[in-house]
């Protein structure tokens, strides 16, 4: 199936029946649903059946599905929805049973690479880190304004909450974020010249 | 944001951030959203078996007391026992059963005495 098959063609297919375009479904957007999990959830089996979760409620609504927003955005709400239910669900577990102390994600500081550069993927794993740190209304935003690239209206209609809100909520996020992050947001703003330049 | 920073920090953080975005889940993921969709079907009639089932055994239960007690009311005074009564049995003997009027006529069944 090629790329250039268009989103309505797939979804009418997949409702027809044809479980091949449901499955070019789930490979095209499977990125915007891993983004939205696993940046909620964190890297864990719980994100995984959060996203597959997604794409079997959104093939059962199939035939309701009037395209009024982009399928993108239909999956990453219903994803989102579902990840903020898991919260939920792991917040009363965690009261029950674990100490507050317990729940910090961590992640090691990026360590430097021989040529003095930090290496790509413990960064992100790190950054990853900061975005779990955050609280949940904070997460969310973070997530969709800036892993999604939503619209500040489009989050704010998938999180159900007026835009100043998100405005604000990201606006507080980003400056913890900040302090978390200071180090390697001030080398990349100010050390990018290489040596052979100078 | 906060007025101590350029915007280049903030640029940076963004471009940070975004490169940061989970990509995609464990391999094969497409496959277990299948398989779980396959799974998901097969249960489909069990499941709805079980609907009916769970609503319509009471109904049936319902219906036949109803009917146990029109019969025992009915028959209670020529009856041989309770459940006779109940279950609306012809009384009959082996005999008259046996006889060629019950074999060739279905109505003297009915009406057959020991």
């Amino acid at each position: 199936m090629s790329l250039s098959t268009s989103d309505a063609e797939l979804i009418a297919r997949a409702r027809a029946g044809d479980d091949r375009a449901f499955g070019e479904i789930v490979e095209r957007y499977e990125g915007a649903v891993a983004a939205t999990a696993i940046g909620m959830l964190g890297d864990s089996d719980e994100a995984d059946d959060v996203g597959q979760e997604t794409f079997i409620r959104f093939h059962r609504a199939i035939g309701t599905y009037r395209g009024d927003s982009s399928l993108k955005t239909f999956l990453v709400h219903i994803a989102m929805n579902l990840s903020l239910n898991a919260l939920r669900r792991r917040r009363r577990v965690f009261a029950r049973f674990v100490s507050r102390d317990e729940t910090e994600i961590d992640a090691p500081s990026p360590s430097l690479g021989p040529d003095g550069e930090v290496d790509a993927s413990e960064l992100r794993a790190f950054i990853r880190a900061a975005v779990g740190r955050l609280n949940e209304k904070h997460r969310a935003v973070v997530v969709l304004r800036m892993f999604q690239e939503c619209s500040t209206r489009e989050t704010a209609a998938i999180l159900g909450v007026p835009e100043g809100t998100v405005l604000s909520r990201l606006s507080r996020a980003l400056q913890e974020l900040e302090r978390h992050l200071a180090p390697y947001v001030k080398q990349g703003a100010e050390a990018p010249v290489p040596e052979t330049a100078r | 944001m906060n007025e101590h920073h350029t915007r280049r920090p903030d640029d940076r953080l963004a471009s940070l951030l975004h490169d940061a975005a989970p990509t995609a889940f464990d391999a094969r993921f497409a496959g277990r959203v299948q398989a779980r969709l396959i799974e998901a079907r097969g249960q489909t009639l069990p499941r709805a078996l079980e609907h009916h089932f769970v609503r319509i055994v009471p109904l049936a239960a319902a219906a036949a007391l109803l009917l146990a007690a029109f019969n025992w009311w009915d028959a209670r005074g020529t009856a041989k026992s309770t459940l006779d009564a109940a279950l609306n049995l012809p009384q009959v003997s082996v005999a008259a059963a046996y006889s060629a009027a019950s074999l060739f006529d279905t109505t003297a069944t009915r009406s057959g005495s020991p």
